[in-house]
């Protein structure tokens, strides 16, 4: 009979105790043991474990806090990009709604001829109410031309360069348009007060002016086409010791919220001026 | 005595193993502390306890893995007994030498473990397993043998100290 060393015999039995286990295991013999002896195993990893887990977390925390950081400034700067992406799509739909009523407008006066232009600027001098626009005489523009937007009348152009023009709003004091009052039929002349006040002389003493009044211009003088809205009466003064009376009305262009203008380009003004 | 100390230190180290470590893998292997454990307490000389120790350790392992009973027991005992192939001799020559115990031991730990699973699962992909698990933890349990060996001879000399001879 041959010979095993005690380590053969112990190493032997043990691996024949795990093979044994390993059958009656596989066999479900050992289901109720294994259900014991995982209970107080269980029972100390869900002790361990949490501790654990909050050491590790607290080991891997300043990486946290710097991996936070770094996705923190990544989504601010997405956010200051998305920010400027709806100020630039609001831009564009505020555009989109001023061409639309340009549009409209132009299409209730078929006969005239648009140039449509980009305010570019207001005049340097805060005595002057006066604009500049991105179309010049490339764009086919003249000295005198009548420029309106959607609401009405807005100026006319007063200096004119290849790429760009200067306009005078009707609002400046060296600026007079002939309108009529589209119920009494009379005519005046609008005269822009330096506080910013826009008035019309000349009225007709007998003439029955209303506050509510539509005010257009005339025609008259040549400078500015019939029919294009000026503005709302307000108020009426009335002296009987006057030859005319006056009426104070409020623009129907908001002159302070100006993007885009039309410059009539189909009509010529009459000028006294002798030509070249 | 020794594995009155011992097992419930590898009932600790189970759950480490379980709870702990898979979050500090390497690829997909991580470090055998149990199989540390008992291959350096059968470097200290102390096989038969080691073998034991596998056997409890190996169980418990079992009890919370997917692996059937026994599989880990068998593993660990085959381990202790490799990595105690020449009779500590070699290994207890320097320090770094043991080195090849550890090794040794999980290679066979693994090829045992990889035997099963392939018995469970045929169609698992060894060579993916070698590569992603089984040198990622040889490396990690390279790294961790020394310190383990040393643990494991302090405790050994306060569990046995040496008798001094008046």
């Amino acid at each position: 009979m041959p010979r095993f060393s005690p380590r053969a015999l112990i190493t032997a039995s043990l691996l024949l105790l795990a093979l044994s286990v390993l059958i009656l295991s596989q066999a479900g013999y050992l289901r109720p043991v294994e259900g014991l002896a995982l209970r107080p195993l269980a029972a100390l990893q869900g002790a361990i474990a949490p501790r654990l887990a909050a050491l590790r977390d607290l080991a891997s925390s300043p990486g946290d806090v710097a991996t936070l950081r770094g996705r923190n400034a990544e989504l601010e700067a997405e956010v200051a990009r998305l920010q400027q992406e709806v100020i630039t799509l609001r831009e564009q739909a505020a555009e989109v709604d001023t061409l639309a009523a340009l549009l409209n407008f132009a299409r209730g006066a078929p006969q005239n001829r648009y140039v449509a232009s980009r305010v570019i600027g207001s005049d340097t001098s805060p005595f002057l109410r006066a604009l500049w626009i991105d179309a010049g005489t490339d764009d086919g523009l003249a000295r005198g031309m009548p420029v309106v937007n959607q609401a009405g009348l807005v100026g006319r152009i007063i200096e004119v360069y290849p790429s760009a023009s200067r306009l005078a709003l009707i609002t400046d004091p060296e600026e007079a348009v002939n309108v009529r009052l589209q119920d009494s039929r009379v005519d005046g002349v609008t005269s822009a007060q330096p506080n910013g006040e826009l008035r019309i002389d000349l009225i007709d003493q007998d003439a029955e002016v209303v506050p509510g009044e539509l005010v257009l211009t005339s025609g008259l003088g040549g400078n500015y086409p019939a029919q294009i809205p000026v503005g709302q009466v307000i108020s009426v003064r009335r002296r009987d010791f006057e030859v005319f009376q006056q009426a104070v009305i409020t623009p129907s262009v908001d002159f302070e919220d100006l993007e885009i203008l039309l410059v009539v380009t189909s009509f010529a003004p009459l000028t006294t001026q002798p030509g070249p | 005595m020794g594995l009155l100390v011992l097992i419930p230190v590898s009932a600790f180290l189970v759950v480490l193993q379980t709870a702990v470590l898979p979050f500090f893998e390497l690829l997909d292997g991580r470090a055998d502390l149990v199989l540390l454990l008992v291959v350096a307490w059968a470097l200290t000389g102390r096989l038969v306890q080691a073998m034991v120790l596998g056997l409890v350790a190996g169980l418990l392992l079992d009890l919370l893995s997917g692996v059937p009973l026994g599989v880990s027991a068998l593993a660990l005992i085959a381990a202790a007994n490799v990595a105690t192939l020449a009779q500590g001799r070699l290994w207890r020559a320097h320090q770094f030498a043991a080195l090849g115990g550890v090794l040794l031991a999980t290679g066979v730990y693994y090829a045992i473990l990889g035997l099963a699973v392939l018995l469970i699962h045929p169609g698992t992909d060894l060579v993916f397993g070698l590569a992603r698990v089984v040198l990622p933890a040889t490396v990690l349990n390279l790294l961790l043998a020394i310190p383990a060996m040393q643990l494991a001879g302090s405790l050994e000399r306060t569990l046995y100290p040496p008798k001094v001879a008046l």
